[in-house]
């Protein structure tokens, strides 16, 4: 029995309705409990902020993409060196870091719950490797279905119960945690040279729609009883005028759970463009909220960026490749056999172009124009936007007009023209960027119930102390206080275990990968489906039993079981 | 020889015999100006730091108050002592012998002179600044580093002997002179400045943007991606040469000089 008490500390928790009440915490075994006995260890926070662990709801840190990432680009790693310490490894790279170097900079922001964005099923085994060498932060993976035959045949025939079947097959057998769809139908084209331009061109040799795929697995997912809703990623990302297709995709989501929304569009900066050209591009923020603010059904993550170099990566080959023509650096494309793809280039987000100047102000206009901060979360793609180091810049933003202006000063002259940034006063205040940072993703994820993203009796003791006194602090004035708070906590605790200090890791770390196992009527189960398995047999270069990861891979999962269609 | 001037100082490094000479040393506090304090400086043997006086014999003659008055010498068993001369920027370093990789990584001002050979990356993203090289150089000579896409900037790098592969790759500035014969790929992905080499190359200058790069020796597998544009007296040597454009298939805009097949 291990012992822990917090004390003095000023929390924020809003799942439980706290709002900066200076409170003990009580932590046995890894759990918030009522009471510690008189020789627990004892933490004095200082009456300084204090919150549930940091969740990142779309993060790309692990997996073969990432992995590519890395080798593509020898040169970051000789930035953000540092040498062996301690327990901790030694670390190199900004913005596509070594996993140690993700997980002690996300220990150090106080963040303990990770959802890599997407994972490629085929290359499951390699994205869990590299989770349990993400030892700091519990880990999910978003599960691609974005291309898939099997699916896309099932959605063809409009049959939900076979695509769910198939789901739960996939989900189980990659350990996977949720349903993500990348460009549904567009990756798939790629593999033939062409891209899907709106959610109702059908993709070639298969008959469909995205609007088709999207809906089907929608219904699949809800019919599943999934934690997690269905994860997408838009059609058209980053080409002007997209807010059209984005606006169309939400008008396709029925709103079906009452526990959480029924879809995540994530990175939606990415999706909000109005204009036709790079020439006339501006911003659809508006519009964008102006339609998740009607509809409780969806939640959004901004996918902010921020200014300087990064590395874009995502399922979305023929993005990339459109990208790759506007920049003419290092690109590489890749292709998953039956599943998806993907594609990588490094970027230069420079205040000097007027269309990154729009891009940053859409993030931040999303946040701003949506009313209900469980609606929008602050993300940024990690390393797509920015590399996630950045969150504390732009909790700074959120909070302070101020800041944003003296940013927006500092901009291509044509901004102010282009976006609404600067007519938005809004300022957030703690508690909605406890929520955009925590709770909200903790609700969106669907692992409240794991005792995730409060602190209340019984939840995980993942708890965040920041060196910020924020009954003292005027975020709006003193945003550079609250930057450099939330850069480094006093304490990041984990399961009831400090595991940062002061920005140095202090041990060695004990994570666990949450996955999800739905279980599906017998009659209905896609393993023994002559025709899925005589499929997976002509098509697949694996055989279907040596497809799924074993468990050997992840040495601390720990399994979600759903009853499907009961 | 400059005792009682007050206007230089030598500074000899010898090195002492060690138990695993094997062991890279990393010394990139060896540089000119980093003298002008005394000697307590360290260096990595392996992963172990140590002062400089457990390694080598030390002997400082004369003194100087400005850092371009201060010339280091090395003298021993240098061959794996690496990243001598990173971030120099006034001054000589003499190295009697070979010497590690990296020798003048970054390096923007002053002299180094190698009696030896030089192993790889030697004058790697070089700003300004001379290396002469009496022996050979390693692959990379002049080069960029893993996946950066600015090589050599400015400055000159002369080799006596040959190089390696990949021998100013990236060029972006300054001149290479390799008086012997080149390896595999010279001058590839070059973005400007002069490569010269007195010898042979196979494969120079694929994916070439811009720059010049003149070869008097023999060209094996001359990529097909260059255009002949006509032929071109130097003035000296007075030689006639081939002259070619490319890399065409990137719309690249360099120039490569040849000696025409069959001519002395």
């Amino acid at each position: 029995m291990t012992e822990l008490l917090v004390k003095n500390a000023c929390v924020i928790d809003p799942l439980n309705r706290i709002s900066m009440e200076i409170m003990d915490l009580p932590i046995r075994d890894g759990r918030i409990v009522e009471s510690v006995s008189s020789v627990a260890d004892v933490i004095d926070a200082q009456g300084c902020l204090t919150l549930p662990g940091g969740i990142d709801s779309h993060s790309h840190v692990c997996g073969t993409k990432v992995n590519f990432g890395r080798y593509m680009s020898p040169e970051d790693m000789r930035a953000g060196r540092t040498a062996r310490r301690g327990k901790m490894h030694v670390t190199s790279g900004y913005y596509v870091p070594t996993t140690f170097g993700n997980s002690y900079r996300y220990s150090t922001m106080g963040y303990t719950t990770v959802l890599e964005g997407a994972m490629a099923p085929l290359e499951a085994r390699h994205t869990h490797e590299e989770f349990t060498a993400t030892p700091h932060q519990d880990m999910m993976a978003n599960t691609l279905f974005d291309g898939n035959w099997a699916i896309m045949e099932a959605v063809q025939k409009h049959d939900v119960r076979k695509a769910a079947a198939i789901v739960a097959w996939t989900l189980s057998a990659v350990k996977g945690y949720s349903i993500k769809l990348t460009n549904p139908g567009g990756t798939e084209a790629w593999g033939w040279g062409e891209d899907v331009s709106s959610v109702h061109e059908q993709v070639p040799n298969f008959n469909v729609t995205p609007a088709e795929i999207i809906t089907t697995m929608i219904q699949a997912n809800e019919l599943l009883h999934l934690p997690h809703s269905v994860h997408l990623h838009c059609n058209n990302l980053g080409k002007p005028g997209n807010f059209q297709t984005t606006l169309e995709t939400f008008d396709l989501v029925p709103d079906s759970n009452n526990g959480r929304q029924t879809l995540y569009a994530t990175h939606v900066q990415f999706h909000a463009y109005g204009g036709t050209t790079w020439q006339n591009i501006n911003s659809k923020a508006e519009e964008i909220s102006r339609s998740v603010n009607a509809k409780p059904q969806i939640v959004m993550d901004m996918g902010q960026i921020m200014f300087g170099r990064t590395m874009t990566m995502t399922a979305d080959g023929p993005m990339e490749f459109n990208l790759y023509r506007l920049h003419h650096n290092k690109w590489s494309n890749h292709d998953v056999e039956l599943e998806t793809g993907s594609g990588i280039i490094p970027v230069l987000y420079s205040k000097k172009s007027l269309v990154n100047c729009v891009m940053w102000a859409i993030g931040l206009e999303l946040a701003l124009l949506t009313k209900n901060p469980y609606q929008c979360l602050l993300a940024t793609d990690n390393p797509n936007g920015a590399p996630f180091v950045k969150y504390p810049e732009i909790i700074g933003l959120l909070m302070s007009k101020r800041y944003r202006d003296e940013e927006c000063a500092t901009l291509h002259s044509g901004t102010g023209q282009r976006t609404v940034i600067s007519s938005i006063d809004r300022e957030m205040d703690w508690n909605e960027i406890a929520i955009m940072t925590r709770a909200g993703q903790a609700k969106a994820l669907g692992i409240i119930t794991q005792g995730k993203g409060h602190l209340g009796l019984g939840a995980e003791a993942d708890v965040a102390i920041y060196p910020i006194r924020c009954r003292d602090v005027d975020p709006s004035t003193e945003y550079r206080k609250v930057t450099e708070g939330f850069q480094k906590t006093m304490y990041t605790i984990k399961r009831g275990r400090v595991i940062a200090r002061n920005g140095e890791v202090i041990v060695e770390g004990a994570n666990s990968t949450f996955w999800v196992n739905p279980s599906v009527p017998e009659e209905i189960n896609v393993a023994d489906d002559p025709e899925f398995v005589k499929k997976f047999k002509e098509y697949y270069t694996v055989r279907m039993s040596n497809y799924p990861v074993q468990d050997v891979y992840l040495p601390r999962g720990k399994c979600i079981r759903t009853e499907a269609m009961r | 020889m400059h005792q009682d001037g007050g206007d230089a100082v030598r500074v000899i490094l010898e090195t002492k015999n060690r138990s695993k000479p094997f062991l890279p040393i990393e010394a990139e506090s060896i540089i000119p100006r980093n003298f002008l304090k005394g000697t307590d400086l360290t260096v990595y043997e392996g992963n172990k730091e140590r002062d400089l006086s457990e390694l080598f014999w030390i002997f400082v003659e004369g003194t100087a108050v400005s850092p371009d008055k201060v010339e280091v010498v090395l003298k021993g068993d240098t061959a794996r002592i690496k990243r001598v001369g990173e971030y120099m920027d006034t001054g000589a370093i003499r190295i009697v012998g070979n010497i590690g990789m990296h020798c003048g990584n970054f390096m923007s001002g002053g002299l180094i002179e190698i009696g030896g050979n030089a192993d790889a990356w030697l004058g790697r993203e070089m700003l300004d600044g001379s290396i002469i090289c009496h022996g050979n150089a390693g692959h990379y000579c002049a080069s960029g580093y893993r996946g950066e896409k600015h090589g050599m900037k400015g400055g000159r790098v002369e080799v006596m002997g040959n190089a390696g592969d990949f021998c100013a790759e990236y060029l972006t500035g300054g001149e290479v002179y390799i008086h012997g014969n080149c390896g595999d790929m010279a001058g590839v992905e070059m973005k400007g400045g002069h490569l010269i080499i007195g010898g042979d190359a196979t494969r120079p200058c694929g994916n070439m943007k811009d720059g010049t790069c003149t070869i008097f020796g023999t060209v094996r597998r001359m990529l097909p991606t260059f255009k002949k544009i006509g032929m071109q007296l130097l003035p000296e040597p007075q030689i006639t040469m081939e002259v070619y454009t490319g890399d065409i298939a990137n719309r690249g805009k360099g120039t490569l000089m040849v000696k025409p097949f069959g001519s002395a």
